[in-house]
């Protein structure tokens, strides 16, 4: 078993092994640590690290390195992360491929230090102007994180695709043990520039919109049709299944554990990746199931919106109730999801949809 | 040489300018500069947005088309990680000195090796002509249709002049496309901006005062008449920061 | 599955008294978390952290129902006592802890002059090491040669194995004080 390790520093590590040549970012909590840790890093490896004037600037850099086909990274959080989108949604027009990381913290504008899942329906739709998106990964532990993050890299360069890793403040602070993987040397990619116009489909200037729109298409149904992630447990017999993801995915998971033991049909759903969204695992629910109940780090219910589609999608000939607890941040205890459970069965918590 | 005589090998398309339009004219001197240090074959463009997207049309050569402003920092990107290409950032005023200053003011703050040509024609030519920082006082534009009251949208901004004195930059120039004489002496002012590059001497910025007869709603010729009599008596050409060797 | 809470002023050393009583549960092959309080919830002066380890996997980090509290001062004890579970143990810093601690009669509350003592073996900047030790004697599931060598791992690892000696006199003398 590895040592205890924080989650940023982890992570962080975790990009150098992936082989990334270029971290650009501007410290904001809780994600400053990955850049803190890298400015010493990156420099040990032969990478560049950039600290940018503005969060702007760095996806601005990353989009750069990213033409020239090697792995880029950048980090941030909260309004950091909204800065980000104008050079997001470019890249994304273009084809190229590069990892953000979002240590979600809570809140609107400047928002909050405390941690969440409050950026759910922008990562998982895209964020910026236009029409595209993003591939969200959802670790539940620092290992996940770790284990996902060259994963994050190969679907970003399979697809030419955004990958976001959208950890939480959480678990960018907490510790617990973790093996690191070991390192790799990516090749560059030929599309990537080369200064002599090798490759000539990076960027647009004659632009076929509708061509276009056809391949955008092709590529979003291949990468819903392979790339669904996620973790499941006692579905086929479950009267509620439970989903959420990360850090309350994973609380979940202990939730329903006591639930059963306690004599509750509960199972759940934890999603890996949030888009594309894990709806295969919803084949595998009850089809007498009484209830899908959504977990999730912030004041609103956005997940839920997910689950009730795509339930939607699997049980066609009756209305499943979808409901919601929403912890507004943290880390729900489970005991407040095993209330919760109690309360959407006494009545006292209505259905979202 | 007869080489700067024929099309650079890298212009390829034709480009969509209007009539009298500046660009074509700098475009034109920087792939022959590259191409007389052999560098059209070791070349990353980034392309600010603007009448200067165009250029993307034209080139074959590795060019992005950038977010509006954010050339110079992607530009900061590709050097990081292509330090053997030479990297030239094409922006317009509005693209580089107002929406991009940040970035444009930062690269040169950090010495960023690459090289920023920024044509100043003095407004936003590609949506119509307005303002920009580098409008004149009294300039008409659409959105300064009485003037450029420069007491509440502040004086025309001088980035070669202000990047020399402030920070360390490696070579900073103006110069325009006015006539034959200024003309060959702004291809020197490119040439040297991309040598010190191509030295790892750092940050060169070439900034160009370029017509727009378009939007001033003037002849072509005019319009060259309006850089000389009116542009460059506010905006001097000449070397701001001479490179350290010469 | 054990929980414990760690809590002081910022500077007490409570983020790595908790993180000692991690390292030492891996040391012996058990799974653990160290979860702290960060950003905000710091400035202002407090720092605590939450710890959980076992031989299971542990699903929520974060608190929930403490089977220990290390207290180091006094706004400390009067914001974690109430949470801890009944039945739990309370181990308060009675050089910083003036209030009365006898609140609850449903856990037991154990009072440590952690400072003191720290003064008195000469090493006036191992009271978070003795209190750890003592939590880690009260929580009674690792002993005092597992608790010293995983902590020994902890530091090595950091290197920092110069303040060895210290660092494992003040934790005989926090295991021994309780
Ligand atoms: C974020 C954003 N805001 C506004 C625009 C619209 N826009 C396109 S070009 C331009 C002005 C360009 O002016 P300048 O940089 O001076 O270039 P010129 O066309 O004069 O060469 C503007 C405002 C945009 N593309 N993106
Ligand atoms: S609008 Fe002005 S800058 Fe743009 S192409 Fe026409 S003349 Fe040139
Ligand atoms: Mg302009």
């Amino acid at each position: 078993m590895g040592d205890m390790i924080k989650g940023n520093i982890a992570i962080a590590e975790a990009a150098v092994r992936a082989g990334i040549k270029l971290y650009a970012g501007y410290p904001i909590t809780p994600s400053t640590e990955i850049m803190e840790y890298l400015s010493k890093r990156l420099p040990e490896v032969g990478a560049s690290f950039v600290q940018a004037e503005s969060e702007l600037a760095g996806i601005n850099m990353v989009m750069g390195a990213a033409a020239c086909g090697v792995r880029a990274l950048t980090a941030s959080s909260g309004p950091g992360i909204s800065l980000k989108q104008e050079g997001i949604s470019c890249i994304s027009d273009e084809e190229l491929a590069c990892v953000v990381i979002n240590v979600v913290r809570y809140g609107n504008g400047l928002g909050t230090l405390y941690s969440a899942q409050c950026d759910y329906h922008r990562e998982t739709r895209g964020g910026g102007n236009g029409d595209y998106r993003c591939i969200v990964l959802c670790p539940g532990s620092i290992q996940e994180a770790v284990d996902l993050m060259a994963t994050a890299y190969e679907l970003a360069e399979k697809y030419r695709i955004v990958t976001v890793m959208m950890t939480e403040g959480a678990l960018g602070q907490m510790m617990e043990p973790c093996e690191l993987p070991d390192f790799i040397e990516p090749k560059k990619h030929p599309w990537g520039f080369d200064g002599k116009y090798t490759y000539k489909k990076i960027g647009i200037f004659d632009r076929n919109s509708m061509d276009e729109a056809v391949e955008l298409n092709k590529k979003h149904e291949a990468i819903k049709a392979e790339e669904q992630r996620w973790e499941e447990e006692g579905l086929e017999d479950a009267d509620y299944v439970f989903v959420a993801f990360g850090l309350p995915g994973r609380s979940v998971q202990g939730a329903v554990k006591e639930l059963r033991a306690e004599g509750h049909k509960v199972g759940f759903i934890r999603p890996i990746t949030t888009w594309p969204f894990p709806e295969k695992a919803f084949e595998n629910v009850n089809k007498d199931v009484k209830g899908l109940i959504s977990v999730e780090a912030n004041a609103t219910g956005q997940l839920i919106d997910d689950v009730a589609l795509t339930i939607k999608k699997v049980i066609k000939d009756r209305n499943v109730p979808t409901f919601c607890l929403p912890c507004v941040y943290g880390i729900p205890s489970m005991k407040f999801t095993k209330e919760g459970l109690h309360k959407i069965i006494s009545g006292e918590i209505k259905e979202a949809y | 040489m007869a080489k700067a005589r024929k099309v650079p090998a890298i212009i390829d398309n034709p480009m969509s300018f209007c009539p009298g339009c500046g660009h074509g004219i700098v475009i034109r001197l920087i792939a022959e500069c590259l191409e007389e240090l052999e560098q059209d074959q070791n070349l990353i463009f980034a392309l600010g947005v603007g009448c200067s997207s165009l250029l993307g049309g034209g080139l074959v050569t590795d060019r992005l088309h950038c977010p509006h402003g954010r050339a110079s920092a992607v530009a900061t990107g590709m050097k990081r990680v292509q330090p053997e290409n030479t990297i030239v950032a094409y922006q317009g005023d509005g693209d580089a000195y107002s929406i991009g200053i940040a970035e444009t003011i930062n690269a040169a703050y950090r010495n960023e090796n690459f090289t920023m040509v920024a044509i100043n024609n003095t407004n936003y030519g590609m949506t119509g002509g307005q303002m920009s920082w580098t409008t004149m006082p009294g300039q008409v534009t659409t959105t300064s249709p009485l003037g450029r009251d420069c007491e509440i949208t502040g004086n025309p901004l001088k980035f070669p002049e202000l990047v020399a004195s402030q920070f360390d930059v490696a070579f900073a120039a103006r110069g325009a496309v006015t006539s034959p004489k200024n003309i060959n002496k702004l291809k020197k002012y490119i040439k040297n901006g991309l040598e010190a590059q191509i030295n790892g001497e750092g940050y060169s910025v070439i900034e160009v005062l370029s017509p727009c007869p378009t939007n001033w709603k003037l002849s072509p010729l005019n319009s060259m008449k309006r850089i000389e009599e009116e542009l460059i008596p506010y905006y001097p050409l000449g070397v701001f920061k001479e490179r350290k060797e010469n | 599955m054990r929980e414990i809470v760690y809590a002081g002023f910022g500077g007490q050393g409570v983020l790595t008294s908790g993180l000692v009583m991690s390292q030492v549960a891996i040391f012996k092959g058990q799974n653990a978390t160290w979860i702290p309080s960060y950003g905000s919830a710091m400035r202002g002066g407090t720092a605590n952290c939450t710890v959980k380890y076992g031989k299971d996997t542990i699903y929520n980090p974060a608190q929930e129902d403490p089977d220990l509290l290390l207290a180091m001062n006094g706004p400390s004890f009067e914001m974690f006592y109430p949470m801890v579970k009944s039945g739990g143990i309370i181990l308060v810093n009675s050089d910083m802890v003036d209030c009365d601690v006898n609140v609850r009669d449903d856990v037991k509350v154990y009072k440590l002059a952690c400072s003191t003592l720290a003064q008195e073996i000469k090493q006036p900047r191992g009271a978070n090491i003795i209190a750890a030790a003592a939590i880690i004697k009260l929580a009674g599931d690792f002993s005092m040669e597992d608790g010293i060598q995983g902590m020994n791992d902890m530091f090595r690892k950091k290197g920092k194995e110069k303040f060895e000696a210290a660092n494992m006199k003040a934790f005989e003398c926090g295991f021994n004080a309780v």
